[in-house]
């Protein structure tokens, strides 16, 4: 396997505030939010932002890690509603202001030449991965995309991909595309020619990266990992390596090769100390 | 000295606006955001003999107006910030106290000699109260004899000012800090986060790997305020106030109940310019008022 292309240096940071512009519910839990900003937001595909509310105070505190869907002068998120902080994102209106701090971390890896994108797509992860589709299709290069749910509720702007993708759907319950897990439709389609790109829950991307590497196929995943400040100083974002160590989502990722995340470990803290039921 | 310049046990400082250890890395961070030379100085990651993993993850989760951290003092150890970091921030007049800690008085003294033989430390804070070590942490903040004798090694050790921070959880803090005092500390930083945990119902896990972690965050600033208010009138050396600073007007009460400078933590985690807008807002503050920060130094009347 040769090794791809390596990533082009980010694009400078910045503290951007900046009005909500609109938001689009997608069902109940999903909503699309982009942000009014002139001066223009320059990031790459897969790299995040984090989003805190100025009408929030000190409740909820800390700013919220989004990847992001879109950006330049009208920078959006795709938003779940899991807690506190995205209950609030999803009731913003209009002209609510925030403070948007990115570009940050590391985006996708570059494809390589000769090679074609296979993309897998978890719920709410779809975001970054819908970026990095239109890029790709920018390219001239349109990717294959495995995008998984549990219900047919549970795949937002699968329309928006199906227009730059050729798109696989698969959910759980069978309500939409083929009945089971994204690894039911990842098989056929991971062929020597393919570069693999995943983002959504954690199994989701273990078993991704796991059946990659038996196909002996390069694998990227975006990491979603709490974290309290984003441009690498809280030094919450840890994830286990298989180098040994840790890394930080927030610089080294979100976005980084499957191979060195050790995903057992990573997955298994909970249970390693021994502290669940 | 202008409006905003204060002294710190013999150091001065072009403002009383630091960044609190943990909260800041090593400065170099803010490359992107703002110039850190504009600040009073910055206190670095705590800074180990040897480099640290820190602990497994999960690390950091949010409380009401907080948050939870169990980093476990991970950081790159004394001799790659004195070979990598602090040539760089010497070279742009960052005012750098390093924040050391071990788990033994000798490992105090080691990295404090290390950091001797190099030029651009201004000051070295003592960490005696980490919540989240096995060894080495908060029982050295704990007893007046380990923490006077921690302090005493150190004071031997380097000509510059020494700093010790101040756990919340020593019973009797007061006795602590005049035990520093007495072995020749020239400021005390008060306070370290305070031990919390939190738990999740639907998992039935605790959400911290470590189980627990330090609590910050502006939940924490009235019991911060008070210690504080305590500390002040305990010691005659110059304290310096840590515990959910985050705006002009929350340094303005650590200043106005006798602190002589403050920290920034965890406010630089929600906005990196944090402790830059706290410089800004207490230079409109003197400028309205028409006084200067030494005049405010424990310039808080009694109801």
């Amino acid at each position: 396997m040769s090794s791809p292309p390596p990533k082009p240096a980010p694009p400078p940071r910045r503290a951007f505030t900046a009005p909500l512009l609109r938001r689009e519910s997608i069902g109940e839990s999903y909503h699309v939010l982009s942000f009014d900003l002139p001066k223009g937001l320059i990031a790459q595909a897969g790299q995040f932002v984090m989003v805190h509310g100025q009408e929030w105070g000190q409740a909820p505190l800390l700013p919220r890690p989004m990847s992001l869907l879109t950006s330049g002068t009208a920078p959006s998120l795709l938003i779940k509603v899991v807690g506190e902080g995205t209950r609030r994102l999803a009731r913003a209106n209009p002209g609510e202001r925030f403070q948007l701090l990115g570009p940050l971390g590391r985006g996708w890896r570059p494809l390589s030449p000769g090679k074609r994108a296979l993309l897998v797509a978890g719920g709410v992860g779809v975001a970054p991965l819908l970026y990095l589709a239109r890029e790709l299709v920018a390219q001239g290069r349109r990717p294959v995309v495995v995008y998984g749910g549990r219900s047919a509720q549970d795949l937002p702007l699968d329309d928006e991909l199906a227009r730059v993708a050729e798109l696989h759907v698969t959910t759980e319950d069978g309500s939409r595309g083929r009945r089971g897990r994204v690894l039911v439709a990842l098989e056929e389609l991971l062929t020597s020619d393919v570069e693999v790109y995943t983002c959504g829950p954690e199994r989701m991307m273990a078993a991704v990266a796991e059946r990659c590497r038996e196909a002996g196929v390069p694998c990227e995943v975006s990491l979603e990992t709490p974290m309290a400040c984003g441009y690498g100083v809280c030094l919450g974002c840890a994830f286990k390596t298989t180098e040994g160590g840790y890394a930080y989502a927030c610089v080294e990722g979100p976005c980084v090769t499957a191979e060195r995340v050790d995903f057992t470990q990573h997955a298994a803290v909970g249970k390693a100390q021994g502290v669940a039921p | 000295m202008s409006a905003l310049g204060v002294e710190v046990g013999g150091l001065a400082l072009k403002n009383p606006v630091l960044t609190a250890s943990g909260t800041f890395g090593y400065g170099l961070e803010y490359d992107d955001f703002f110039d850190v030379a504009e600040l009073g100085g910055i206190c670095t990651k705590g800074l180990s003999l040897e480099p640290r993993l820190g602990n497994p993850p999960v690390r950091v989760c949010e409380t009401p107006s907080g948050m939870l951290n169990a980093i476990g003092l991970a950081n790159v150890g004394v001799e790659r910030f004195c070979v990598d970091k602090l040539p760089v921030l010497r070279a742009r007049g960052v005012t750098v106290i390093a924040n050391i800690f071990a788990s033994s008085v000798e490992g105090f003294v080691a990295i404090t000699e290390r950091l001797e033989a190099e030029a651009g430390v201004h000051a070295v804070e003592l960490n005696v109260s980490c919540p989240n070590v096995t060894h080495g942490g908060i029982e050295f903040g704990r007893d007046p004899k380990l923490a006077a004798q921690v302090t005493a090694a150190v004071r031997r050790a380097t000509r510059r000012p020494v700093w010790v921070k101040m756990s919340p959880e020593a019973g009797d803090l007061a006795a602590v800090a005049r035990a520093c005092e007495d072995a020749g500390a020239d400021a005390l930083t008060a306070i370290n986060t305070i031990r919390g945990m939190a738990i999740d119902p639907e998992t039935r896990s605790v959400r911290l790997a470590n189980r627990t972690g330090g609590f910050s965050g502006p939940a924490l600033r009235p019991v911060a305020l008070r210690i504080v208010w305590d500390l002040v009138s305990a010691v005659k050396i110059p304290v310096v106030a840590i515990g959910g600073i985050g705006t002009a007007r929350d340094a303005l009460e650590f200043l106005l109940a006798g602190a002589s400078a403050v920290q920034v933590g965890t406010a630089s985690f929600v906005d990196p310019l944090a402790a830059k807008k706290v410089v800004e807002g207490l230079a409109r503050y003197c400028e309205a008022q028409g006084v200067s920060v030494r005049e405010l130094i424990g310039g808080v009347r009694s109801p």
